[in-house]
């Protein structure tokens, strides 16, 4: 029993997209642009050349949010959309229907659909292969070159990431929507 | 906060995604059937991804070789087949990290259009007709030619023993000097060329000469970074890509990011200037003026450390190479120049971010020693929070055995430069000359192994013909590139998983050795690149030495004193001799011998070894690791040994200026209606080595043509429209991207696409390839390729 959140030391990410190669290698998801688990949010920079605005360039890795109060869940008819013990959102594959009321209510846009099993599919925090295996780190987080990504549990007090919230500043993505996500963007 | 997370926005947003996967309909050449077949293969895996199990998998720790950086990780291998790579958190300088492209070398190892046995030419050249022959038959056509093509047997023999009429070339890896090893020191011919000279030749050259070092940083420390050019977010080299970042952005590393186009590194810089190409140079020298006008310099460092300092003071002041000189050059505003200036001269650890790029401009050894001295006027070498000189830990070179061959003649491509590298020549100049017909004496094979000038060299139509012209062209390589397309025989060369490589040495702040071991065997028949040296050795041995009796005097002669069995052994002419002992065997010998056994099997288990490791490696939380304690970390090492070449005369004896000079002939300009092509790369992917890659496909499918938003819109150019760029020396086309993160008169293409190989059915077709169209100019000091210097018309299509 554990309580996973993943903290985002986000002005390291260089959008490599180490993570993203990772994460699909370890989870053996389908190729596919549109199949990442995970991504990282651009936005074309403002400004006219050569006056260019600097701060309107930021690179936001992202991926499921883990939300304590998960729309997706609430709105799957089948209850294929779950909390596991560890507060991870997961998606059981032999219950989906592929209704798609999930992927509308998620305000995250984390989820996409697997044309293998033709089901719903979405970041795991690698708890089917990794932490299965007993490891304690994400692909995703092991492979950062910049290393934006600390992984634990948010109940274990003496955990990384336990310290480095409450150490150093940080928010949330749309936290006005009270889905109470576990990704946590360092300031 | 308003902040960028959709999926969707992610797709339309990054450049790179924007147009998905248009499937390319082509075949490959080479036995499409097999592609079908491959699903069926043992230890091919089933599906393009594998799920990692929950089983227990056999775990080894390699190198990764899908750039040059050789990060150190560990293959997880189930079942015979490997399902993940992932960072081995004992080597240094890879900081427990793998980068996109170190992930997703898996699909290098398991791509479908590898070469998979050896082929021999049966088509035209360049029309990608081959046959699948046998090991001996690639072997003997090598040795004896075909009804298609001249062996090296008829050629030499024909040329009388002049083995410098046999050319080689290789691409940077761990296994490149055992083919110079084979080609040079064995085979006996002087005519190799490599990357260096279409690389970053000047820049090492240059610091070397002016430091004695090309260094690494210390960027824990270092508090003020000036980086021009060099894009460290997207062209990842370890440590710096790794410790820069973590520092930008208001976190102790103040940056200024100096770069015609606004790169990823720009992003994350504080501060970026858009400097004109090729001008970099007058920048350093008006940074330079301000610290010595106002007296910024650390003057006792100077005087200590510095070789004609006086007079390059002097040389500076005179000239009056002032800021508000500069910004007309440059673009760069003259205030701006000297608020750095001063930023740089008041920070405690200032860094003029020395790191690898390209060769854009004829200036580039110049502006690398300008950048050296401007460094070195803060005082900031050789200590924490500065260049770092370091612990050159080395391993003692391998002893060959070389013939010495009296026909051999010298190395011809010097036209044009002041300082010939002997080693590995000039790319450039190598094959104009021969084309030119300026070759004291014919070159009629090219060996060529991990390599393809076709994409790497500028002007690729001139490297079609050097290979149109070769009465033999070998190729050893491990996916059938546009150079391969030109050879007569081709050798399936083991992919980087699949081999143990020679140990290899890092030096700097935190030493270490490492060693690349095989994840698994060589897949299909294919083999190590030192059993394909062996291989051919013994087989073109004998052969060869009947050659040399017959024309080379000298050994006539010998043979006349001692015999020729014992001439043949003990004089090197016994060619495989070099390859008596495996890879593995050479690595545990020179290892033990050096550190002794257990430095042996600390190695041999986690791929990286380092005195003291067991000790002084930590881990410190989920994410960092202490390779060495700070106390122990190579940051002072030269002491009063340090030299500063401000003025170095041996330059002035080759009519190259002994002090960074500014030359108007180097001012940027484009003609109206013309724009300068500027090129670079992408954290996704390398060279055109791995275009081909399905994974990284996905994230970067192609490449665009970035023109400025503005000229688009005037030119009726938008998002995805393809467009023409041509130059003097050719044309391709490309999809456009406009975008303000390039000037007007610039456009800006990733070098490595735009495959011409149909055996690349990823990378055929897609995109354009920037050698096609960049034209061959060199710098003077080494005759290195010079790639910002072509201006073209772009139009849509
Ligand atoms: S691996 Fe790290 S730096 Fe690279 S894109 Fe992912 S979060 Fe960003
Ligand atoms: S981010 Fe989306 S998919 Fe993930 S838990 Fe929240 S609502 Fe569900
Ligand atoms: S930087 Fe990336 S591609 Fe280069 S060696 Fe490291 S992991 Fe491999």
């Amino acid at each position: 029993m554990a309580r996973y959140g993943m903290a985002l030391d986000y002005k390291n990410c260089i959008n490599c997209k180490a993570c993203e190669v990772a994460c699909k290698e370890e989870n053996g998801v389908l190729l596919g642009a549109d199949k990442h688990r995970i991504w990282v949010g651009v936005k074309e920079i403002e400004g006219e050349w050569p006056l260019l605005d600097i701060a309107s360039s930021t690179f936001m890795p992202s991926q499921c949010q883990h939300c304590e109060d998960a729309p997706c869940e609430e709105v799957c008819p089948t209850h294929a959309t779950y909390y596991d013990e560890n507060g991870v959102v997961r998606v059981d594959s032999n219950k989906c229907i592929l209704c798609s009321y999930c992927m509308n209510a998620c305000p995250y846009d984390a989820r996409y659909v697997d044309d293998r099993t033709m089901t719903v599919d979405k970041c795991t925090f690698c708890s089917d292969t990794r932490l299965a295996r007993g490891e304690t780190t994400t692909a995703c987080q092991n492979t950062c070159p910049t290393k934006v990504r600390t992984f634990g549990d948010l109940d274990d007090p003496n955990s990384e990431i336990s310290v480095l919230l409450r150490t150093r500043d940080h928010f949330s993505l749309k936290s006005h929507l009270g889905t109470n996500p576990k990704l946590f963007y360092l300031t | 906060m308003e902040v960028e997370i959709s999926r969707r926005k992610f797709l339309q947003g990054t450049v790179a995604m924007t147009v998905l996967g248009g499937t390319l309909a082509t075949t490959s050449v080479f036995a499409s059937e097999e592609k079908e077949n491959q699903k069926n293969t043992p230890g091919i895996p089933k599906t393009v991804t594998t799920k990692t199990s929950t089983k227990k998998a056999k775990e080894v720790p390699f190198l990764c070789g899908m750039c040059v950086n050789k990060c150190a990780g560990v293959a997880r291998v189930e079942d015979g087949i490997i399902t993940k790579l992932n960072p081995n958190p004992y080597f240094p300088k890879s900081r427990n990290m793998l980068c996109p492209r170190g992930n997703a070398g898996i699909q290098t190892t398991y791509d479908p259009d590898r070469l998979k046995y050896p082929l021999i030419r049966i088509g035209k050249r360049g029309e990608g007709k081959f046959k699948r022959v046998s090991w001996e038959e690639a072997y003997d056509a090598i040795l004896n030619g075909t009804k298609d093509f001249k062996g090296i047997v008829q050629i030499l023999d024909e040329e009388k023993d002049n083995r410098s009429t046999i050319g080689y070339c290789n691409g940077e890896g761990l296994s490149k000097e055992g083919f110079e090893d084979l080609m040079g020191k064995k085979i006996g011919t002087p005519n190799y060329v490599d990357e260096v000279s279409i690389c970053l030749e000047t820049a090492g050259g240059g610091f070397f000469a002016t430091l004695g070092v090309y260094p690494e940083i210390d960027f824990e420390h270092a508090d003020y970074m000036i980086i021009l050019g060099a894009n460290r977010a997207e062209a990842i080299i370890t440590p710096d890509t790794m410790d820069m970042f973590k520092h930008t952005k208001g976190r102790g590393l103040k940056t200024v990011c100096i770069d015609p186009r606004f790169t990823n590194t720009a992003a994350k810089a504080d501060k970026w200037l858009p400097v004109n190409p090729g001008t970099d140079l007058a920048y350093i020298l008006a940074m330079t003026y301000v610290i010595f006008s106002e007296n910024l310099q650390n003057e006792e460092f100077m005087k200590k450390h510095g070789v004609g300092y006086e007079e390059y003071k002097q040389h500076i002041l005179s000239k009056k190479y002032t800021p508000e000189w500069a910004e007309k050059i440059t673009g760069i505003k003259a205030k701006d120049i000297y608020e750095m200036a001063h930023e740089f001269a008041d920070a405690e650890h200032p860094i003029i971010y020395p790191g690898r790029r390209s060769i854009f401009s004829p200036n580039d050894y110049q502006l690398r020693r300008a950048m050296g001295i401007l460094q070195a006027l803060s005082g900031n070498l050789d200590k924490k929070g500065g260049y770092i000189y370091g612990n050159p830990i080395q391993l003692p070179a391998e002893y060959v055995n070389s013939p010495i061959y009296a026909q051999a003649k010298e190395r011809f491509d010097t036209e044009g430069i002041a300082f010939p590298t002997i080693k590995s020549g000039s790319w450039i100049v190598f094959r104009n000359m021969i084309l030119e017909g300026k070759n004291p004496y014919p070159v009629r094979a090219m060996f060529i192994r991990k390599h393809n000038p076709m994409m790497g060299v500028p002007n690729s139509a001139k490297t079609r013909k050097l290979l149109e012209k070769m009465d033999l062209n070998v190729v050893i390589d491990i996916l059938p590139s546009d150079t391969a397309m030109f050879a007569d025989v081709i050798l399936p060369e083991a992919s980087y998983l699949e081999r143990t490589s020679p140990v290899k040495a890092y030096g700097f702040l935190e030493p270490s050795i490492v060693q690349r071991k095989a994840a698994i065997k060589p897949l299909y028949e294919t083999k190590t690149p030192e059993v394909i040296y062996k291989e051919l050795a013994e087989k073109l041995s004998k052969p060869l030495f009947e050659i040399s009796k017959k024309y080379d005097k000298d050994l006539q002669e010998e043979i006349a004193k001692r015999g020729e069995e014992k001439v043949y052994k003990e004089d090197g002419y016994d060619l495989a001799d070099a390859w008596d002992k495996s890879v593995e065997e050479k690595n545990k010998e020179l290892v033990e011998k050096v550190y002794g056994k257990e430095a042996w099997e600390i190695l041999d288990k986690n791929g990286v070894y380092y005195p003291h490791m067991e000790e002084y490696h930590k881990q410190l939380s989920p994410n960092d690791y202490q390779y060495y304690p700070k106390s122990k970390r190579f940051y002072s090492t030269k002491g009063d040994s340090l030299r500063v070449i401000c003025k170095y005369d041996r330059l002035a004896t080759k009519g190259i200026d002994a002090m960074p000079t500014w030359h108007d002939e180097w001012k940027f300009s484009v003609p109206k209606g013309k724009f300068r092509l500027i090129t670079g790369r992408h954290a996704q992917f390398t060279q055109s080595g791995t275009t081909n890659n399905a994974m990284l496909r996905d994230l970067i499918p192609t490449n665009y043509l970035w023109i400025n938003k503005r000229v688009a819109k005037e030119k009726g150019i938008k998002f995805g429209d393809m467009v023409e760029v041509k130059s003097e020396v050719g044309t391709v086309h490309l999809k456009a991207y406009p975008t303000e993160k390039i000037a007007p008169n610039q456009i800006f293409m990733l070098h490595g696409f735009g495959s011409e190989s149909k055996g690349l059915e990823l990378a055929y077709g897609n995109g354009a390839n920037d050698a096609a169209v960049i034209k061959d100019d060199i710098e003077p000091v080494y005759g290195a390729a010079v790639m910002h210097s072509t201006n073209v018309e772009v139009r849509r299509v």
